[in-house]
Parts: C-alpha cells; structure tokens; sequence
C-alpha cells in the first residue's frame, strides 16, 4: 500500500518578497484596487493613450479614431492607466501603518474580480443586442 | 531581403500564443483542482483523478505568472493585426455576439493580470490558513478566466484567424 500525503501546502518560503508585510499590502491593495479602477476606466472611457494600429500612432488621452487612418485602440490605454494607478494606490497603502493595513478584508480579493463579470457583460451590452 | 512572409511571421507569433495558453491553461486547471481538492491520504496508487489533482501545486505560482504576463504580453502583440485584419470582416460580417466576446476576453485578461501578485502571495505563503480562502478562489477565479480566454481565443481563430 503506498501513501499520498496532500501536495497543495508548501513549506514555509525562503522568498524575502513573500514573507515582506510591505508586499502583502501592495499585492493585496493592488488585487483589490486593480479591478475597480480598470471598470472605472471603461465607465469614463479614460485610456492613458490611444493606439492607432494602421499608423502606428500612440496619442496621450482618448483621442477619436481620424478618417482614412484605421481604427483606434484604447485597452492599452485602459489596462496601462489601471497598471500605473494601481501600483500608486498600492504603494500608498504601504506606507501606512500595519495596524490598518491589516484590516484590508482579503475577500474582496476575489470578491470584486467575481463581481467584475455581470459589470463587464452589461458594458459590452451593445454586442449582445445588437440588431 | 525577407526571410519569411509577413504572414508566415503573424502566424508564428499566433502560435507562440496558443502553446503559451496551453501550458498556463494546464498548469492552472491542476493547480485549480488541487487547491479546491487536495489529495490528503490515499491508499493505493490512486486513479486518474487523484494523479491529476496530486500535483505539487504551490510549486506552480511563479511559473503560472510569468506564463500569463508572457501570454498577454504576446496576445497584446498581435492584437494589432487582430483589430484591423480580424475584427474589421468580424464586424462587416455581423457576428456581433463574437466580437463582444472577444472584448469581453481583453476586460478578463487585463482584471486578471492585476490579481497575480497577489495570488502570488497566496502560493508562497501557502503554509498560512489565514490565506486558505482567498488562495483558492482567486485561483479558481484564474482557471476560469483561463478557460474562457483559451475558448473564445480557439472560437475567434476559427471564424477568421490561422490562414485568413
């Protein structure tokens, strides 16, 4: 008879950025803020620049597609205003005492991202009942 | 002189993509299933489900990571040529729930990327029970994103990508 004993813990880590209460904050801050500011960023349409892919054109903003030069793209824009936003926020969070950083409630961790989904499909609403 | 053609390139770079998406979506749904039921004790060799969910998960974390940053990173690349020779005869054609979908994969891929450092965290404090919940559903949350963006990713290739 042989024996399988669980493999999902591991031993504790040797890694200084997994034991760093600092970094606790950020990825959890980070985590938390990261969805919120990226549906707020759909809401306002607030992309931190605008790719236009036939020319090859970055512009700083939301900057409408120009006729005769192709579509515009704004997700960069959208995910790298989310990127640079959450790493302030996050960083932000770790300067404040650890006595409030530990009363951050992890659920909202994978609580906000859950909730992101029904968000998500009413913002793309346009496409489903689309005539 | 070109080596290759411009569609020869495109299309190895789509490639690059989808072995990176493979090898994240099998990592993750072994993981997932180990978090969510851990081997704790068997007796015997075990079947097919028990060898699957055996894995060392925690193992996984780091690996799992620079797989979605490197895959989003290449999807991001050919997102490009997706908007402009993809989604342009998407839209012309009228397959609207498609190409809401595929918007759809972009808002997940991005929500998602903002929750690794933390899942992160998780994996490599996975000896702490404090962190037990919130570990196993945000990776769950992982996999099936993963699943999610592999399927419209696999169902937006077949309407119009490799070879169009």
């Amino acid at each position: 008879m042989s024996t399988t004993t669980s493999t999902t813990r591991a031993t504790p880590t040797s890694s200084s950025l997994a034991s760093s209460t600092k970094f606790k904050t950020f990825a959890i801050t980070f985590a938390i803020v990261g969805p919120v500011i990226y549906m707020v960023c759909l809401f306002f349409n607030w992309p931190l620049f605008t790719f236009h892919p036939a020319t090859n054109r970055i512009a700083l903003g939301w900057e409408a597609a120009r006729s005769g030069e192709g579509p515009n793209m704004t997700w960069y824009g959208w995910t790298a205003t989310t990127l640079l936003a959450g790493s302030v926020v996050s960083f932000l969070a770790t300067l404040l005492p650890e006595t409030v950083t530990r009363k951050i409630p992890l659920i909202l961790v994978w609580l906000i991202p859950f909730l992101a989904i029904p968000y998500l499909a009413w913002d793309l609403r346009q496409w489903w009942f689309h005539p | 002189m070109d080596i290759i053609s411009v569609n020869t390139f495109w299309t190895i770079w789509l490639l690059v993509h989808l072995l990176l998406a493979v090898a994240l979506l099998g990592a993750l749904t072994h993981q997932a299933v180990a978090a969510v039921m851990p081997v704790r004790q068997v007796a015997g060799p075990g079947g097919f489900v028990t060898r699957f969910r055996a894995v060392p998960a925690a193992g996984y974390a780091t690996a799992i990571c620079v797989l979605w940053i490197l895959t989003f990173i290449v999807g991001s690349y050919i997102y490009t040529k997706y908007r402009i020779y993809i989604r342009i005869p998407i839209e012309q054609a009228g397959y609207w729930k498609t190409q809401g979908f595929f918007d759809f994969k972009e808002h997940v891929a991005s929500i998602a990327l903002t929750l690794l450092p933390a899942y992160w965290f998780f994996w490599k404090n996975a000896h702490n029970p404090q962190y037990d919940t919130a570990r196993k559903m945000v990776t769950v949350y992982l996999a099936i994103a993963c699943w999610f963006l592999f399927i419209v990713g696999h169902v937006l290739n077949n309407v119009r990508g490799f070879g169009s």
